[in-house]
């Protein structure tokens, strides 16, 4: 059973506001996708953990100093910046 | 001959330059585009650009490989460096990328010509194109009708030949619905066939690049020149399956097709005749058909839904107006900020699938579903190595149904999300699937079939699919639109 406090919870970790007047019919909605998914609970469980597909597997690699982007070209697409860093303004 | 090889053979015969090939492009998206809404980025001084030096090469003598100098485009979430790349999102308006996905790093070092970049779903969540913050793309078969999701902008310039070819990517059908509702081909790759690198991310673990074009033939010279290993994507593989070009045309005679009861059983009438008639083709090119059951795969839609999401809400947690994208203009403290910039620059569906994500990853449900989720994935791989014990590919319909009418996706999430039965199980196993179109329905609307492999099989699917074009070019339709070649 998904609550209209479940949903305010998720969305304060997800970092998104949910306006008052949406919060019902989100909760609602949240409860079908929900009731959707418990589908899966009908499924018997079996022993084949899933750990990989195709047989990947993160490759490692010596840690070598590789030339990078300057931080001027990466500050270019930043909203706000100074003194070479992103700014953060605590209010606007 | 596809569109790839002619528009190669035009230029090396110097039937047209390829500025003169270019601009042919370029008028005819200005012409169809305000009705298509296929690009959403128009790049046309930089194709100028590119065709020049093609145009240059060829009268100095020089060789051009073979998509040199052929036009292309680019789904809006493949990066470009120094070109707007935006995921059709609010939040990466204004976005240029500092460096290029490798995918169109190899393109661009061969001179493709990139007419623009097309448009999706946002963040690639959707299956009608219309979660777009530009609006949906439209059907080139008829334009009251979606072109698909979430490549919808690839397929409606391909399928209105404004575009030759396009890459895609595809998470749970993102390339090979919108190429069954657009009636062309798409080919989703083994999961680590394609390099990632630069493909913006929504589930980092069913997401691959793939093409979407008008044949066979050009999905294979397309996947064959991006198929390579990449060390800046950590599940990169490469061409383990090798060229399929040079395998085209290859006899199917003894072959073994599967055709899973789970994937016929439930779809629309038209699609299972269209698809049981593909079969009888097959046969008589004399392939072998069996049938088998899956039962493993009625699980495949929530295990895809949950694991998407719960892999969504992590990688979007990115966006928080500070590095790049948009940002919100009033604010009070740094969470309020971070709070207001996502809720201002996400769309609906993407919010809906970011707190879908923290639910199942949250504690006191993780076990319930993203544990669940993962093992009965599990399941799925093994049901799948189980059936490629007796065959060799599997058909099943692409989607349950054919395009839908312009606004009817928005309104159920629930329904929307059933198109997708038939395409996510692939991804959810990390197979290779090609989507061809095998019929029309009443209306005129393409049908598609996909052909699914084993891991790395790209070409056993490809030269299966080239050898049904090759018997049933009928159901390879052009359309009104664009450059006819």
């Amino acid at each position: 059973m998904v609550t209209r406090e479940d949903v305010e919870n998720i969305a304060l970790l997800s970092k998104l506001f949910v306006p008052e007047e949406e919060l019902d019919g989100l909760t609602q909605s949240m409860q079908e996708i929900i009731d959707f998914a418990d589908t899966i609970n009908n499924a018997p469980t079996s022993g084949e953990a899933f750990d990989n597909i195709n047989n990947l597997s993160n490759v490692f690699r010596e840690d070598e100093v590789v030339e990078s982007y300057s931080s001027e070209e990466i500050l270019k697409n930043a909203p706000e910046q100074a003194e070479n860093h992103f700014l953060v303004r605590n209010r606007e | 001959m596809g569109s790839i090889e002619k528009i190669h053979e035009m230029l090396t015969t110097k039937q047209c330059s390829c500025a003169e090939l270019t601009k042919s492009y370029l008028k005819e998206i200005e012409k169809s585009n305000g009705e298509l809404n296929a690009y959403v980025n128009v790049t046309g001084d930089e194709a100028l650009k590119t065709a020049a030096i093609v145009d240059e090469k060829i009268a100095s003598g020089e060789q051009i490989g073979m998509l040199e100098g052929v036009p292309m485009t680019l789904k809006d979430n493949l990066s470009t460096k120094g070109i707007e790349t935006t995921c059709c999102s609010k939040i990466l308006k204004g976005y240029k990328p500092i460096y290029n996905a490798t995918v169109w790093d190899i393109l661009s070092k061969q001179n493709a010509v990139m007419l623009g970049k097309t448009n999706m779903d946002e963040f690639a969540m959707g299956s009608s194109c219309e979660t777009s913050c530009f609006g949906g793309a439209a059907n080139p078969f008829d334009t009251g009708h979606v072109s698909g999701g979430s490549s919808g902008g690839v397929a409606s310039a391909v399928g209105a030949n404004i575009a030759p070819y396009g890459l895609g990517s595809d998470t749970g059908g993102s390339i090979r619905q919108p190429a069954s509702f657009c009636g062309i081909v798409g080919l989703k790759p083994t999961y680590g066939a394609v390099s990632r690198y630069g493909l913006i991310a929504y589930a980092s673990s069913l997401d691959q690049i793939g093409p979407i074009t008008k044949t066979v033939e050009d999905a294979s010279i397309v996947f064959d020149a991006i198929s390579k290993y990449d060390d800046r994507d950590s599940t990169s593989k490469g061409n383990v399956g090798g060229d399929t070009y040079s395998k085209l045309n290859n006899d199917i005679k003894g072959s073994k097709i599967g055709i899973a009861r789970e994937y016929i059983d439930g779809v629309r009438d038209d699609v299972k005749n269209a698809v049981l008639n593909a079969a009888k083709v097959y046969e008589s090119l004399g392939a072998e058909i069996v049938y088998f059951d899956l039962p493993a795969l009625k699980f495949a839609l929530p295990v895809y839904y949950i694991i998407a999401c719960a892999e969504a809400s992590s990688n979007l947690g990115r966006y928080d107006g500070i590095r790049y994208g948009y940002k919100t203009s009033h604010y009070n403290g740094t969470h309020d900020m971070i709070c207001r910039t996502r809720s201002e620059g996400f769309g609906e569906e993407v919010k809906r699938r970011i707190l879908l994500g923290t639910y199942v990853l949250s504690a006191g449900y993780y076990d319930a579903y993203y544990k669940k989720a993962q093992n009965l994935r599990g399941t799925i791989i093994k049901a799948f190595n189980n059936a490629f014990e007796n065959c060799d590919i599997i058909l099943a319909p692409t989607v349950p149904m054919t395009a839908f009418e312009t606004g009817h996706a928005v309104s159920d999430p629930i329904e929307t999300y059933l198109t997708d039965i038939c395409t996510v199980p692939v991804n959810i196993a990390g197979l290779p699937g090609v989507s061809i179109p095998c019929g029309f329905n009443a209306k005129g609307m393409p049908i598609g079939m996909q052909l699914i492999g084993k891991s790395f099989n790209e070409a056993t699917i490809l030269n299966a699919a080239y050898k049904y074009q090759q018997a049933a070019p009928e159901n390879f339709k052009d359309t009104k639109w664009g450059v006819k070649l």
